[in-house]
């Protein structure tokens, strides 16, 4: 029984010399590299996939003996708990839905973040980065991934500690058991500041709105193109007017939240189908 | 004498029947048994030494996988107790909570599992936008990736309706009105009403199977929660693995 | 040899054994067996569609029986929101109800009577006394139900389904409709003031 045959599938022989040759469409990512330096899957990942297993494990267990799922009291359409707050990966979309209009923040928003980090990886042209943690080799991408994301948790921070009562904005250090007074200023679309300070027409003042919104994406497109031409010619025409439209979309949100918070506007685009 | 009992198991006919190889203490035996099993060979036999160190993948992607696991497993124990009538579910998770043995246990696991699976699946994402991991050829895999993230998260949606509690409830309705939204096909969204739809025939009202949360909410949610959407998880999950074989792991060389 | 090959591997195009007449018969077949299928297809999908769509509601009652307009006083009666989920509300000329749904994602707003405004705690939206946005994100003002009166015996009967919303205005104050668009039959019910009753507390109800 102590006779089983052990052996390797590629035996070194040091009489014999051998090599590892493939052909491959494209410059070679293996060049001048020594043969891969592997290792059998058995026991070497499967032993770290199992300690990871039991580490998830034992930290759920921990974890939930000071935490237990939360049960609330019977559904009852007549009263909503206040305040009404979503499961923590939710927020982010429950606050946006303070800013912007449910069509717009609750359906194309988030179908635009799904379609969005879909193409990512078709509208990212730049081939460096593959295999290994870079900032400096694909500095746009990360900062374009990294500032989504950062939109995601500073909504989801927002939601869980600085929302109260009546979705109220509540500083942490005021009383978060008091029902707030509204806001004495209440929201107002763009184009009746336009009407208050210019003294035009409404009908002129959504137009100026329009010119706002319509700019904001056509300069937004057009400047880049001409500024850093290598970047637009890398890109091609089509890949670039998506990435710009998605890119320019989510910094709008950006901008709108601020809109928001500081000058209390409530629209920049009045049409009589969708305001944004 | 154990050495004796291990030979004596390993080299009998009902285990080479089911494994068809010997102990994996050498490498033959150690590149059968990946192949030759069902469950482990979606691992290719060898990997690159490289591919192992924690600090590239932090095991985000397995520890998911691992969660989505205990998340079947606890669900499947918490629908033996689970009615989907609105007369019921609540007092049945009262019970799971109070009175059965282990049911708290149970209900508690499921819920953190899946609040770790929505954060490790965005780890994990994290993780491959930051090591340039969806670079061709892995593009569609990052596709794939996606939709297994938006997956999660309707999954997390559709299981809160079940409790039958306040959260549970307006969670449900406050997403079912977002529907009512949608443009072209919503009751409420832009150009909805002009094309004609109604509270009695827009997208809501195919997602709630009424036009409030009701009796037909819960047992379509049910259905979506315990059916329909871990399948299409599953699946997903195939075509995932699959294409990290195919396209090739994206680790250092 | 190659001939043979070529006709294994194309059977059926290699030239002279298929006549005109013949390619042309099975482009036809070829076109109607896609059709056919698309067609099925189509219409499973349809049938599933239609499947998902319950023709019979077995759903909470929308018609409330709410008594007579003397039990109710000036202002906002929250008496029915629990059963009925509507708030009465009465004014200097009459009665009318609005239902108590957020017309931003359908919460329950609740009132605050110190501050004279319906608040929202989903979102934050916030309306007056007579439904007109006054803050937060809802799009539209909430919600009148059609009230009418019991021929028999002059009770007033409120049904929650036929909703009153006309296109509200955007003002600096907010989302706005005249009261006099929203004061119509079946939605409104005239009636005098109640005896003793004056609107200078709160000004919105004259």
């Amino acid at each position: 029984m102590d006779e089983k045959v052990t052996r390797e599938i590629f035996p070194r022989d040091s009489r014999k010399s051998y090599g590892l040759v493939e052909l491959m469409k494209k410059t070679a990512p293996i060049v001048k590299k020594e043969p891969e330096d592997t290792v059998y899957v058995w026991p070497n990942l499967l032993m770290i996939e199992i300690i990871c297993a039991i580490l998830v494990t034992v930290g759920l267990m921990v974890l939930i003996q000071f935490e237990h799922a939360p049960l609330r009291s019977l559904a009852d359409p007549s009263t909503t708990p206040n305040p009404m707050r979503a499961p923590w990966y939710f927020l982010g979309l429950q606050e946006l839905l303070v800013y912007f209009d449910p069509w717009y923040a609750g359906v194309v928003l988030p179908g635009m973040i799904i379609v969005g980090l879909m193409l990512f990886p078709y509208l990212d042209v730049n081939p460096k980065g593959v295999g290994y943690y870079t900032y400096s080799e694909r500095k746009f991408a990360v900062f374009n991934y990294s500032f989504g994301f950062a939109i995601w948790w500073i909504t989801i921070i927002i939601g869980t500690y600085l929302r109260g009562l009546d979705w109220q904005w509540y500083w942490p250090w005021s009383n978060h058991l008091e029902h707030m007074n509204p806001a004495l200023v209440t929201l107002v679309p763009l184009h009746l500041i336009f009407v208050n300070w210019f003294h035009v027409s409404e009908g002129v003042g959504k137009l100026f709105g329009d010119i706002i919104f319509i700019g904001y994406f056509a300069l937004g497109t057009i400047i880049p193109m001409i500024v850093w031409k290598p970047m637009y010619k890398a890109m091609g025409l089509w890949r670039y007017l998506t990435f710009s439209f998605f890119f320019l979309s989510m910094m709008g949100v950006a901008l709108k939240i601020v809109l928001r918070l500081l000058f209390n506007i409530k629209y920049v685009l009045v049409t009589p189908w969708i305001n944004i | 004498m154990l050495q004796k009992i291990k030979n004596e198991i390993v080299e009998s006919q009902i285990f080479k029947s089911v494994f068809r190889h010997g102990y994996p203490d050498n490498d033959l035996d150690r590149a059968y048994a990946i192949f030759s099993s069902v469950f482990l060979h979606i691992h290719p036999v060898k990997v690159r030494r490289s591919a192992l160190r924690m600090r590239y993948t932090f095991c985000l992607g397995g520890i998911t996988l691992f969660l989505f696991i205990i998340l079947a497993v606890t669900g499947i124990w918490l629908m033996f107790y689970y009615t989907p009538y609105t007369g019921l579910a609540y007092r049945n998770i009262k019970d799971l909570q109070f009175v059965i043995f282990g049911g708290n246990l149970m209900r508690d696991l499921h819920r953190f599992a899946a609040h770790g699976m929505v954060l490790f699946v965005w780890l994990h994402m994290t993780r491959v936008f930051l090591t340039g991991a969806y670079k061709a050829p892995r593009e569609f895999n990052w596709v794939v990736g996606v939709v297994l993230l938006v997956n999660t998260l309707v999954l997390s949606w559709t299981g809160y309706l079940l409790p039958w509690d306040q959260l549970a409830y307006w969670a449900v309705t406050v997403g079912a009105k977002m529907a009512s939204y949608t443009p072209l096909i919503g009751q409420n969204g832009p150009w909805g009403p002009q094309l004609g739809f109604l509270p009695t025939n827009d997208i809501m009202f195919m997602l709630l199977g009424g036009t409030v949360v009701g009796q037909n909410a819960l047992i379509r949610f049910y259905v979506l929660h315990c059916v329909v959407l871990p399948l299409v998880v599953t699946v997903f999950l195939a075509v995932h693995f699959w294409r990290i074989r195919k396209d090739g792991f994206s680790g250092p060389l | 040899m190659t001939n043979l090959t070529a006709q294994m591997q194309h059977p059926g195009e290699t030239g002279d054994m298929a006549s005109p007449a013949d390619k042309g018969r099975r482009k036809f077949l070829v076109a109607a067996g896609w059709s056919l299928m698309g067609a099925s297809m189509a219409g499973t999908a349809f049938a599933a569609y239609k499947y998902l769509f319950p023709p019979v509601l077995y759903e909470p009652p929308t018609v409330f029986k709410i008594g007579h307009v003397s039990i109710y006083g000036l202002g906002v009666d929250e008496r029915w929101k629990l059963k009925g989920r509507f708030w009465v509300v009465r004014n200097m000329r009459g009665i009318y109800n609005m239902i108590s749904i957020c017309r931003h994602l359908g919460c329950t707003p609740n009132w605050f009577p110190d501050q004279k405004r319906f608040r929202c705690p989903c979102h934050g939206s916030i309306y007056d006394a007579h439904g007109n946005v006054r803050g937060g994100p809802a799009p539209r003002t909430l919600w009148r139900g059609q009230i009418t009166r019991d021929p028999l015996d002059g009770e007033l009967i409120v049904n929650t389904v036929i909703r009153l919303d006309p296109d509200p205005v955007q003002t600096p104050q907010g989302l706005w409709v005249k009261e006099k668009v929203k004061e119509v039959t079946p939605f409104y019910i005239e009636h005098s003031a109640p005896a003793g009753a004056s609107c200078a507390s709160n000004r919105l109800l004259c």
